[in-house]
């Protein structure tokens, strides 16, 4: 029966050498294991903790349970054979790994984007923002046990991946993204469908507020907690919201405009504190900010086609050279280095992921002098994605 | 209830409590995990199949291997198989399990996870959708009327081979035998 | 700006070379030793966003080359400077820069990790994602994927239920 319950307290599963003794200083110290098989991790994803009484004394991250070596089982396959499966590599929101190998495929090889293409893509990648937002939410208002918020989030989710699948035939995997465009172009009707999905979202975004947002147990459990500062947070190499907390209104979308984020009028949301709770608010804010700039991106949207052919896909060599290219995913920035030495299949495929060093470095800091209940607090509000971390 | 169900639930009450209350081990091991959150929540309500997360191993009795398997995860999902108390179900979720998949040529995903651990029924797809994942446990539930969802029985049975698999992945294994391997006559402690 | 960084580069050390490709990129080659200096250089210049370090297997060469990408939080963004050096596939080593961003750290064990390459001075250099000791680091170009998984996983017989 698993109740409610904290979820940051965790099964004692003892180290070996620890746990034989049990007197004065020594005997206050444990090893425990966050993850893999734990009610808290979203993801397959551990941290060893060593802890004294309550307080986390050091964290060590311990990634590689999602290692699929995506990098090196790219170089098997040809440039279009990659598509199906660089969406892989974060499950929470495909769509940006899509869009930044299909940036870097047509940077190396020179390709144009029709101009309605770089609009579908941007709403694309909006929505898949409101998905990803909402995911976190799920597993954040879970973490702290606003199980009612959590199942909300997650049914707005699901209405989300409805207007996906309508669009691309795939509810989690899509493959829309294509060097030269996008797939294909919006169905009749379908900007309808999204302008009435999304305006039923918003209009529960009040019942967010009342439930969660404003609520004096969130802002209670974390107010002050995993705070970074502003210096601090760029030393580690900090982007997304994390950086965005603290003040920075550092967004890939705006200082290095791609696709077409610099067609509308739009904001960086920021706050000021660095902690949890600003972490939390500055999602909200993005998904609030999101949904105005799909609105705003429908009526802008030029006619005309969506895709510029491409060479034979199946017999189609990149000119030598290299890339790197960055676009804003939901977490932070994401880049790619793409290097390729003139044949069919790419030389080397490397994904800068934010959750990397959200995860390993910012996290292990983070959790020193943490209690124990906080851990899954602060490895959330950080939004750490473990596929992303191994890849 | 309709009458047909009376009379199988006073033939056979301990099938019957096992079919309606499977409750699943929660222990994302790979991509399969994004579509878990929407089955167990509102919108399609695993609850309804009797279907529902739990936190430890011990207190479960299905495991959904939802997705691909690497080395090291694998090691993870033996230890908490066999965590489990008997009579307990795995389902291989997704294509991973089944063959490997999307990364069949991976150098750190192991294969078939069939030949590690039991697993009793496969749900196919690269996601499977939700009302996949409902027709696997309806179908699971058919295997369990009909007594053909045995994994459990095969681990002790063949424990030796499964054991042998495993040593041979990954070398000296850090824990001990679950049945004691004689020759031929697995006892059992369970 | 990459032309006056591109000046102070070559004029503080003498054996970078850089090259301008003009889509905001500034392409810095330097000998191994060298690396943690200019890195130190840059930062100090307003580059100080460790974006990623990377490596890339030139088995033709018989040289691991190993990348920095650094970029800015409040100079212009859009330029990317990109610092390039050459280590032999063998024993190959340069020093580390985790000195001047801490963020460097996971990258440097896993190109230790997947490619070889040594880092002076990490203390860290553990294995991040594996923890199977491979004959050849497993993403150099001659080691295949496809033989190793036949080795390894296909020759594991299915059980047999008797």
């Amino acid at each position: 029966m698993t109740g409610r319950h904290e979820k940051g307290v965790m099964s004692m599963e003892t180290a070996a050498s620890a746990s034989h003794t049990t007197t004065g200083e020594a005997g206050r110290k444990l090893e425990l294991y966050f993850g893999p098989q734990h009610l808290g991790m979203v993801g397959n994803f551990s941290i060893t903790l060593e802890v004294e009484g309550d307080r986390i004394r050091k964290a060590t991250a311990n990634p590689g349970y999602l290692h699929r070596g995506f990098e090196k089982l790219m170089e098997y396959r040809t440039w279009i054979q990659n598509f199906p499966l660089v969406c892989r590599v974060n499950v929470v929101e495909p769509d940006s790994m899509e869009m930044i190998y299909a940036m870097g495929v047509e940077k190396l090889a020179g390709i144009e984007v029709p101009e309605r293409a770089h609009f579908v893509r941007s709403i694309y990648l909006e929505l898949a923002r409101v998905g990803s937002h909402l995911f976190g939410l799920w597993a954040y208002a879970n973490m702290l046990g606003f199980d009612t918020v959590a199942q909300w989030a997650m049914y707005h989710r699901d209405l989300v991946l409805d207007l996906f699948e309508e669009l691309t035939g795939g509810r989690v995997y899509h493959i829309y993204i294509w060097p030269g465009g996008v797939r294909r172009d919006f169905p009749k009707g379908f900007k309808d469908k999204i302008v009435s999905t999304l305006h039923s979202i918003g209009g529960c975004v009040p019942d967010y507020d009342t439930a969660f947002f404003n609520n004096r147990l969130f802002y209670d459990r974390s107010a002050g907690i995993g705070t970074v500062g502003c210096e601090e947070a760029k030393r580690m190499g900090a982007t997304g919201q994390t950086l965005r907390a603290t003040g920075v209104d550092f967004d890939i979308r705006k200082v290095d405009p791609y696709a077409a984020y610099d067609r509308v009028d739009w904001d960086v949301p920021t706050r000021e504190d660095g902690d949890a709770y600003s972490r939390i608010w500055v999602v909200r804010d993005e998904m609030i900010e999101s949904v105005h700039m799909i609105f705003k991106l429908l009526e802008a949207m030029p006619d005309g086609e969506v895709y510029h052919r491409i060479p034979n896909p199946f017999k189609w060599d990149i000119p030598k050279g290299e890339a790197y290219v960055r676009c804003e995913s939901s977490r932070g920035e994401l880049g790619l280095y793409l290097v390729s030495d003139g044949g069919d299949k790419p030389h080397r495929v490397h994904f800068r992921t934010p959750s990397y060093t959200n995860g390993l470095v910012i996290l292990e800091k983070m959790l020193e002098g943490a209690s124990i209940a906080d851990v899954g607090n602060i490895m959330i509000s950080l939004y750490v994605v473990a596929p992303e971390i191994d890849r | 209830m309709d009458r047909n169900q009376i009379s199988k639930w006073l033939k056979a009450p301990a099938k019957m409590a096992h079919k309606y209350s499977l409750h699943a081990v929660y222990f994302c091991t790979g991509c399969g995990i994004i579509e878990i959150p929407p089955v167990i929540t509102a919108r399609w309500d695993a609850e309804r199949f009797g279907v529902i997360p739990v936190a430890t191993p011990r207190q479960g009795n299905l495991f959904m291997i939802t997705g691909y398997v690497s080395v090291k995860t694998l090691k993870a999902i033996i230890r908490t198989y066999e965590q489990m108390p008997d009579p307990k179900y795995t389902v291989g979720f997704g294509s991973c399990p089944i063959n490997g998949g999307m990364y069949w040529d991976s150098y750190n995903t192991a294969k078939h996870v069939d030949k590690y651990i039991p697993i009793d029924g496969w749900i196919a797809g690269c996601m499977p959708r939700p009302e996949a994942v409902f027709i696997g446990v309806t179908h699971l539930w058919t295997l369990i009327d009909k007594g053909m969802a045995n994994g459990y029985a095969r681990y002790r049975k063949n424990y030796a081979q499964y054991r042998r698999n495993q040593e041979m992945l990954f070398g000296e294994l850090g824990w001990p035998p679950l049945y004691p391997i004689e020759d031929g006559a697995p006892g059992g402690d369970e | 700006m990459s032309g006056a960084l591109k000046k102070g580069i070559e004029a503080t050390f003498r054996d970078a070379r850089v090259e301008t490709p003009g889509d905001g990129r500034v392409t810095v080659f330097v000998p191994a030793e060298s690396v943690p200096a200019v890195v130190h250089y840059l930062k100090e210049r307003g580059f100080d966003h460790l974006t990623m370090v990377s490596c890339v297997d030139r088995p033709d060469d018989g040289e691991l080359e190993v990348v920095y990408i650094l970029s800015s939080y409040t100079n212009d963004p859009r330029l990317h400077v990109i610092v390039k050096a050459r280590v032999p596939r063998e024993g190959g080593g340069l020093g580390t820069v985790i000195g001047v961003f801490p963020n460097a750290e996971p990258y440097e064990r896993e190109i230790h990790e997947l490619f070889g390459a040594n880092f002076e001075g990490h203390g860290r250099l553990i294995p991040l994602f594996l923890e199977r000791e491979y004959a050849i680091p497993p993403f150099r170009k001659d080691f295949d994927s496809r033989k190793y998984v036949e080795e390894t996983f296909d020759s594991i017989p299915a059980v047999q239920d008797e």
